[in-house]
């Protein structure tokens, strides 16, 4: 982890708000950050004190000493330090020391040359050799021996990473809700001692901290939780807020990100290679995906809430607004499955457990269906037959559901146009649903249409229009009539036209050649 | 059933129950208590006649301690008054009165689990040394990148802090030697993260700035027992002689120490702005944080106070006094790195700081207490807990204001050895800063010293 030292941590502090002075990736900024590359690039070789000196030079230009010494303080653990070890100080010193010790402590030039000269002799060097080498291990003596450049740009990046995370080193608690890389996310927490909370607000949020946090804010879990960040911001979309405690006031300040506003800002590390946990997982991903089923195969779906925890199941299978989910048991004791089993049945998603039959500890009678949790069992490879008729069951089960759901929606109607896609986002379901049951009992002063429903009134104004159309030009064709149809709000203008009880008179295939005609 | 566990550094109570100073942990559907409850939960759980599992505990075996301790009276006193205390509480002793002895007696007496809290690598080694010699066992180490744990283990703050997860469970006896660091906000998280009912804790300088040594008795139990240098001097502790010198700086060094100053009070003059406290002090550092000016007027007083701290004049008085005192056994003391050095390099002594690796920093001073070296040079290190029995001499070229650093740079001299007169020589520049900082450290010694 890339952190600074609290003393160069800059932040802006507003109305209760925390944030770090993140060094934006600006013409200015970048060409600071260039030249101390540069310094160090063109100083291997040198002493650190060198280095640091010229770097002092960017404080004394009126740069953030905070900054200029941030960069440089990542750029020094790119670099190897040594110490130039033809002649060991430590040893050296411990013969000056004892030297010293005989001859009496030196409180004059000339009984000290006197020890230094009996050491020179004494170790076959020169006394100006004793004199260099004396406290050659200082760190300010150690020598630039190699430093692994990067862009300006990626040390800005690096930088403003640091400058977060040393933020939340001060943190009492984080939150964030991310578009994937969850399961790395959750093994981290756990890998990080930490303990969380899930939550649905939109998406899934998480709230992190620690064991003791429940009893009084602490910044305990800060250090752990600093860790989190990178594997967070890792996935495409993210966001982070944390309460920060500032030591300074003892105050709680909020602290936010979000990768819209501070992507381009942060290093980012590749998020780790999602690998199969087992081959059976892997195996059955391409012989579903093979199949062009219509079902869209998701591994690492985005997390499920069990009460305030969260499983991510091994994949989600969805089609057509119908999701569900499917989990992969290989080893298992009777215990463990049931427990599995108790821990699933409390999660209201449809749920496939596929378990391995054969590595099975012990026999256990078929489990078959529970609840919206439907059990199934494989010997080497997972079967494809069972699993889509599971899938096509649910589906209708669920469509099912939905049609009765929209049926006994106490719904309102007052839009001119209702578009079922639009309905059914709203409600949740799919849009088949919406109209399945809107067909079977159209809502008193509707027509249904394909995708939507259409106010009568409307369409009567529509009727109206196209009436004094035919009127005025003694005939419309169809393209004319669409174009009205079309500034009313409605794009189904044959639909319409049928509604309306018109006719159409085909010549040819060109709607300019059609007809509308009254039968 | 129900079910006491350890959850790094607190317990969970798994089944329908709750307990004085439990909190329902609605992230796991269980009561969580802090750990430092452990012996409270018990016994509710006891009284209450509950039938329970108590998985808590994870003590590392018991071992024989062989050999044992004498105390002197005032150690007794103190034990006894401890013990009375129902086995926790805080006990205030100068410097060199053998504080050690008193815990190490308590753990004889115990027998238990012993967790042993220290501030520096330096004290790890003292302490082992010490059960050693006084056992015959080793002691286990937490800290400097080791981690074993036994019957006795001594571990740093910062170890038993970041490790309080892990090592909460397995030690029911803790001492906190210079337990006034446990006040600061993230050490006392020790405290509450540690089952141990038995506690003791140990200080020269009981008393913090900034008052939070008012937490200490909620964590370790009530002030037992306090003896000042004073009522040990002559009989316990060696007598010392105090004596303060005025250098003046060289005419180079003036010149730039007037400069910066210039600077420096030019820009309070301007801005209005009176440092009177500790507080105003604290506040114009933070404004320098957002103008570039006061940062610049910080700096400039700051290299004003590096003039005066490490004046060359200095060391040509140092000089004279080694000629003066022959080869006495001695501790020069100094605040910045660089003076160590500097010092090191005039007269060819061993220095001490941070930077010291390990092994040499061992070494010398282990030729410190067996004579061969006479005299070490160091910055803050030194300061606190490590004993140097045999040194007579202390030369403070400079240091902070603080009156507990006075304190235990003058603690490092007066370890009792027959026939011992302890002196100890300030150094400090003339018409300075630094005459000020010298005042305060001696402002709040009254009693102490």
């Amino acid at each position: 982890m890339s952190t600074l030292p609290s003393e160069l941590l800059a932040v802006w502090r507003r109305k209760g708000t925390v944030w770090p002075r993140y060094a934006t990736l600006s013409a200015e900024n970048l060409e600071v950050a260039n030249s101390l590359v540069e310094v160090y690039k063109r100083h291997v070789g040198e002493k650190k004190r060198v280095v640091k000196e010229l770097v002092d030079g960017f404080e004394d230009e009126g740069y953030d000493y905070r900054f200029v010494r941030g960069l440089s303080l990542l750029l020094d653990r790119r670099s190897r330090f040594r110490c130039d070890d033809r002649i060991s100080p430590v040893d050296l010193r411990r013969r000056i020391f004892r030297a010293a010790g005989r001859l009496g402590l030196p409180t004059t030039q000339e009984r000290r040359a006197r020890i230094v000269e009996a050491v020179a002799s004494d170790v076959k060097v020169d006394a100006a050799m004793v004199e260099q080498f004396f406290q050659a291990d200082l760190d300010t003596e150690l020598t630039l021996e190699e430093f692994e450049p990067l862009s300006p740009q990626e040390l800005l990046q690096e930088y403003n990473l640091s400058l977060t995370q040393t933020l939340l080193f001060d943190s009492t608690e984080v939150r964030f809700t991310s578009s994937g890389n969850w399961q790395q996310i959750f093994r981290s927490i756990k890998w990080l001692g930490l303990i969380y909370e899930a939550y649905q607000a939109e998406r899934v949020w998480v709230k992190v901290d620690g064991p003791a946090s429940l009893f009084k804010l602490t910044r305990r879990y800060g250090t752990a939780t600093a860790k989190l960040v990178p594997v967070i911001i890792a996935s495409p979309e993210w966001t982070v807020e944390a309460k920060i405690l500032w030591k300074y006031t003892n105050e709680i300040c909020n602290f936010k990100i979000e990768s819209w506003k501070h992507r381009a800002l942060m290093r980012k590390t590749e998020p780790a290679q999602l690998s199969f946990d087992s081959t059976v997982e892997e195996d059955f991903a391409t012989r579903f995906q093979a199949l062009m089923s219509g079902w869209i195969l998701r591994r690492e779906p985005e997390p499920v809430l069990a009460g305030r925890q969260v499983l991510i199941p091994d994949f989600s299978l969805e089609k057509d607004g119908t999701k569900v989910y499917m989990e992969i048991v290989g080893f298992w004791t009777v215990e463990y499955l049931l427990r599995k089993i108790e821990k699933l049945k409390k999660i209201e998603v449809d749920m496939l457990v596929a378990v391995n039959e054969k590595l099975a500890c012990e026999k256990l009678s078929n489990l078959g269906k529970q609840g919206r949790l439907n059990v199934m069992y494989y010997r080497d490879k997972i079967p494809l037959s069972p699993v889509l008729r599971y899938l096509e069951h649910a589906f209708r089960e669920v469509k099912a559901n939905q049609t009765n759901l929209v049926r006994e929606l106490p719904i309102v109607f007052t839009e001119p146009i209702v578009n079922f896609e639009e309905l059914a986002t709203r409600i949740g379901v799919s849009s088949e649903a919406v109209k399945t049951a809107l067909t079977e009992k159209p809502p008193q002063d509707y027509v249904i249409m394909s995708d939507k429903m259409v106010r009568k009134d409307r369409l009567e104004q529509i009727g109206r229009t196209i009436a004094e159309r035919i009127r005025q030009k003694g005939r419309i064709s169809l393209s004319e009539a669409a174009e009205t149809i079309e500034t009313e709000g409605v794009e189904d203008a044959t639909g319409v036209l049928e509604a309306l009880g018109y006719k159409i008179n085909w010549r040819g295939i060109s709607t300019e050649n059609a007809e509308v005609v009254k039968p | 059933m129900i079910d006491l566990w350890f959850d790094r550094g607190t317990l969970l109570l798994r089944g329908d129950v709750g307990t004085p100073y439990g909190k329902w942990d609605p992230r796991v559907g269980c009561y969580r208590v802090k750990a430092s409850h452990y012996r409270e939960v018990l016994s509710y759980l006891r009284e209450s006649m509950l039938q329970f599992r108590d998985s808590v505990p994870n003590l590392p075996p018991v071992e024989t301690l062989g050999g044992g301790v004498e105390l002197r009276p005032y150690q007794s006193e103190a034990l006894v008054r401890w013990r009375r205390a129902g086995k926790r509480g805080i006990l205030v002793l100068p410097t060199a009165a053998g504080k050690t002895f008193i815990a190490l007696k308590a753990m004889s007496l115990l027998k238990t689990q012993t967790l042993v809290v220290v501030p520096t690598l330096d004290l790890i080694d003292q302490w082992k040394r010490r059960v050693q010699e006084c056992f015959g066992v080793e002691a286990g180490t937490v800290g400097g990148g080791e981690s074993t744990v036994r019957m006795l283990t001594v571990s740093t703050y910062d170890s038993a802090y970041l490790q309080a997860d892990v090592l909460g469970n397995r030690f029911m006896f803790m001492v906190f030697d210079e337990v006034h660091h446990l006040a600061s906000p993230g050490y006392m998280q020790i405290a509450e993260m540690y089952i141990a009912p038995y506690r003791m804790g140990l200080t020269a300088t009981y008393e913090r700035s900034d008052q939070r040594h008012s937490l200490l008795p909620a964590l370790v139990g009530d002030l037992v027992y306090t003896v000042g240098v004073e009522e040990l001097a002559g009989e316990h502790l060696s007598p010392y002689t105090y004596e303060k010198v005025y250098v003046e700086l060289t005419p180079e060094e003036q010149r730039v120490y007037d400069g910066e100053m210039r600077v420096f009070n030019g820009y309070l003059r301007e801005k209005g702005i009176v440092l009177r406290s500790a507080e105003d002090f604290q506040r114009f550092i933070m404004s320098t944080g957002r103008d570039k000016r006061a940062r610049e007027a910080l700096l400039a007083r700051n290299r004003a106070v590096r003039v005066a701290l490490n004046s060359e004049a200095k060391l040509d008085l140092l000089a004279k006094q080694f000629e003066a005192h022959g080869c006495e056994r001695t501790l020069i003391f100094t605040l910045h790195n660089d003076l160590v050095y500097r010092i090191s390099r005039r007269f060819l002594i061993p220095a001490v700081t941070y930077q010291t690796p390990k092994q040499e920093r061992r070494e010398i001073l282990e030729n410190f207490r067996n004579g061969s070296y006479r005299v070490i040079v160091t910055s803050q290190v030194l300061d606190e807990g490590v004993d140097v029995p045999e040194a007579s001499l202390g030369f403070i070229l400079s240091g902070t204001g603080s009156t507990r650093e006075y304190v235990q740079r003058l603690g490092r001299l007066l370890r009792k050895v027959e026939g011992k007169q302890a002196k100890l020589v300030e150094i400090v520049s003339k018409e300075t800063v630094e005459a000020r900082m010298s005042r305060k450290r001696h402002q709040n010694l009254d009693g102490e010293a």
